[in-house]
């Protein structure tokens, strides 16, 4: 296994598969930083100051429910912590999408450029083979995760001290931001090893999966409204929504709750947990049966 | 020196005989492989033909666990692939040129092979040198012509030095002086002892360099065995031309011998039933001149051809 596992990292290391993830992780980071970054600069001033960007030199004449909505904005946003924990996670929305394609491509390549065969007749027990697939897709979501996080820390804790805060490094809901940003790049790498094991088209596994992670969460609540609305007026339909991926994502990473009804964030990481394994599973037992022609 | 020594002893445990026991295979309606049998023997290059959609390609795929057969058994050595503990070390085999990612370059991608296999890595820079790749090492696969791609799969599976070698077309693609380096090597790789499977529908080429045969067609077998039998089996008695200024005298002195002899132009015989030192004798004999003496080998391509007849490949 430690063999395989290592010829997969070999693998990526010798095609270009290594630099541009690496390249785009950090990219993507750098600029979910400078997005988070400007936004966070006019929460951290205190509200009157806020109130006169917000309301470019108006604040005296705003129709009160917008002043009541920025009152809110601010209340929610300008805590030190609230603004470190946005920072330190910045490269999340992209780099997680990017863990969960590694692991896509990681199964898809092998049809994609008929290396199957090669794979296959070196390890003949296919589940070997995922498994060995499964570990170095871990792995380097992990990896992919320290990378952006030390990125994301260092830059963020300059941006605070330069507004005049600390680190926030010590606050408890700080470290367990980064904690389950980590699980976030995991599970999704699990789920994308998943869907790669079960829908060998390259092209279609991973536009399938961008698809999913970009508009998953809204088109889920716009169809769960609905259903709420017109078939089943129960709130337990609305908690529903976690079943969708991206949902379960947003609810567990999220420091408060999601929506409403939205249940615990263990909820959500069991959920996407389940997803991965069902999803291998399934693969799996498809591919150990599947002809490599 | 770990790779040596396993793969020495990998070899006297094992015989490399591949064995297909009624093996089937169907696709929806189409029985691709239909109860075949077959045996090859180490030591020997064995010809695996039949026209397209024969089910050559799949039976291969089958035999090394890539397709599940629908019935029937494989097994290399007495052994099914799939239980082989470390399969590249008995098996080395090449079935498609294309199977190497084009942006990894072809050391890059027997070193993958070493690093999943527990070879040393010095190992790819020998099999490259042993097809002949090593200049263009360095390169990536998708600058590779089809005739340099089928030497990296070549490379590939001669990794492991195997007992067992199975090759799916190896010659597609390749150069007449790639096809006589090809021929070369399989040759010696069965002199050492070594079992060398090897499917192709090029029949000349086959005829010069396997020493057995296996024969299928529409996912049957026709027939197995040395070359030469398999050729005197379909084709019968070996014939005899010869050249006289005398043909009408020599018929009938070997007609007296209970030859059957017919004409075959002016001045030339066909004879069946007598070998061409017993023709040759006769003449002697009889105070003939002969201006030619030659035995007529059906080849091959005859002997494939009379037997696949209406064995329509496209099914």
């Amino acid at each position: 296994m430690t063999r395989l596992v290592r010829a997969e990292l070999f693998k990526l290391r010798t095609t270009n598969a290594w630099w541009l993830f690496a390249l785009t992780t950090l990219l993507s980071t750098l600029v979910m930083l400078v997005v988070v970054a400007v936004s966070a600069h006019s929460l951290l001033q205190p509200f009157a100051q806020y109130l006169a960007v917000a309301s470019h030199g108006h604040a005296a004449n705003l129709p009160p429910e917008f002043l009541a909505r920025l009152t809110d904005e601010w209340t929610l946003g300008h805590p030190a912590a609230t603004q470190a924990v946005a920072l330190y996670t910045a490269g999340q929305l992209p780099g997680v999408l990017l863990a969960c394609l590694l692991g896509v491509v990681l199964i898809t390549s092998e049809y994609y450029h008929q290396t199957a065969t090669t794979t296959f007749l070196l390890t003949p027990h296919r589940t070997e083979v995922v498994l060995a697939k499964l570990v170095t897709a871990v792995l380097l979501a992990g990896l992919a995760w320290l990378a952006s996080t030390v990125l994301s820390v260092v830059a963020g804790a300059l941006f605070l001290h330069a507004e005049g805060y600390g680190s926030q490094l010590g606050h408890g809901d700080v470290l367990r931001a980064l904690v389950l940003n980590l699980a976030a790049y995991l599970l999704w790498a699990v789920f994308g090893v998943g869907v790669g094991a079960l829908v060998r088209n390259q092209l279609a596994a991973t536009v399938g999966v961008t698809v999913l992670y970009l508009v998953g969460a809204s088109a889920a609540s716009t169809v769960f409204e609905l259903l709420n609305t017109y078939v089943l007026q129960r709130d337990w339909v609305l908690t529903a929504q976690v079943i969708v991926p991206t949902v379960a994502s947003a609810v567990m990473i999220s420091p408060t709750k999601t929506f409403d009804q939205s249940p615990a964030p263990w909820v959500g990481a069991v959920v996407l947990l389940a997803y991965g394994l069902v999803l291998g599973g399934l693969g799996v037992a498809i591919l150990r049966r599947r002809d490599i022609a | 020196m770990t790779l040596t020594v396993n793969a020495r002893r990998g070899r006297s445990m094992n015989d490399g005989r591949i064995a297909a026991n009624g093996l089937v295979k169907e696709y929806g309606d189409v029985t691709a492989v239909d109860d075949l049998s077959f045996n090859v023997e180490p030591g020997r290059v064995t010809g695996f033909l039949g026209p397209n959609g024969a089910g050559k390609t799949t039976t291969l795929r089958m035999v090394l666990n890539l397709v599940t057969p629908t019935g029937g058994t494989a097994t290399i050595g007495g052994r099914r692939y799939a239980d082989l503990e470390e399969p590249t070390r008995v098996v080395g085999a090449v079935l498609e040129a294309s199977a190497a990612h084009s942006g990894r370059t072809g050391r890059n991608h027997l070193r993958a092979v070493c690093i999943a296999a527990g070879f040393p890595q010095a190992r790819a820079d020998e099999v490259l040198e042993l097809v002949g790749l090593t200049p263009a090492a360095d390169r990536a696969f998708r600058g590779y012509s089809l005739g340099m791609r089928q030497r990296l799969g070549i490379a590939t599976a001669m990794l492991g030095d195997p007992q067992v070698l199975i090759l799916d077309e190896p010659a597609n693609g390749l150069d007449p002086e790639g096809i006589h380096w090809m021929r070369e090597l399989l040759q010696q790789l069965a002199a050492q002892g070594r079992t060398v499977l090897v499917s192709s529908h090029l029949l000349s080429e086959m005829q010069t360099l396997a020493d057995d045969v296996v024969i299928v067609a529409a996912g049957r077998l026709l027939r197995q065995g040395p070359v030469e039998q398999v050729i005197t089996d379909v084709s019968g008695q070996q014939r005899v031309e010869a050249l006289s200024l005398e043909p009408d005298k020599l018929a009938d002195v070997l007609r007296r011998d209970g030859a059957i002899v017919s004409s075959s132009g002016t001045n030339a015989l066909l004879v069946t039933g007598a070998s061409a030192a017993a023709v040759g004798d006769a003449a002697l004999r009889a105070g003939i001149a002969l201006h030619g003496l030659r035995t007529q080998q059906a080849d091959l391509e005859n002997v494939f051809l009379e037997l696949t007849a209406g064995q329509a490949g496209i099914r």
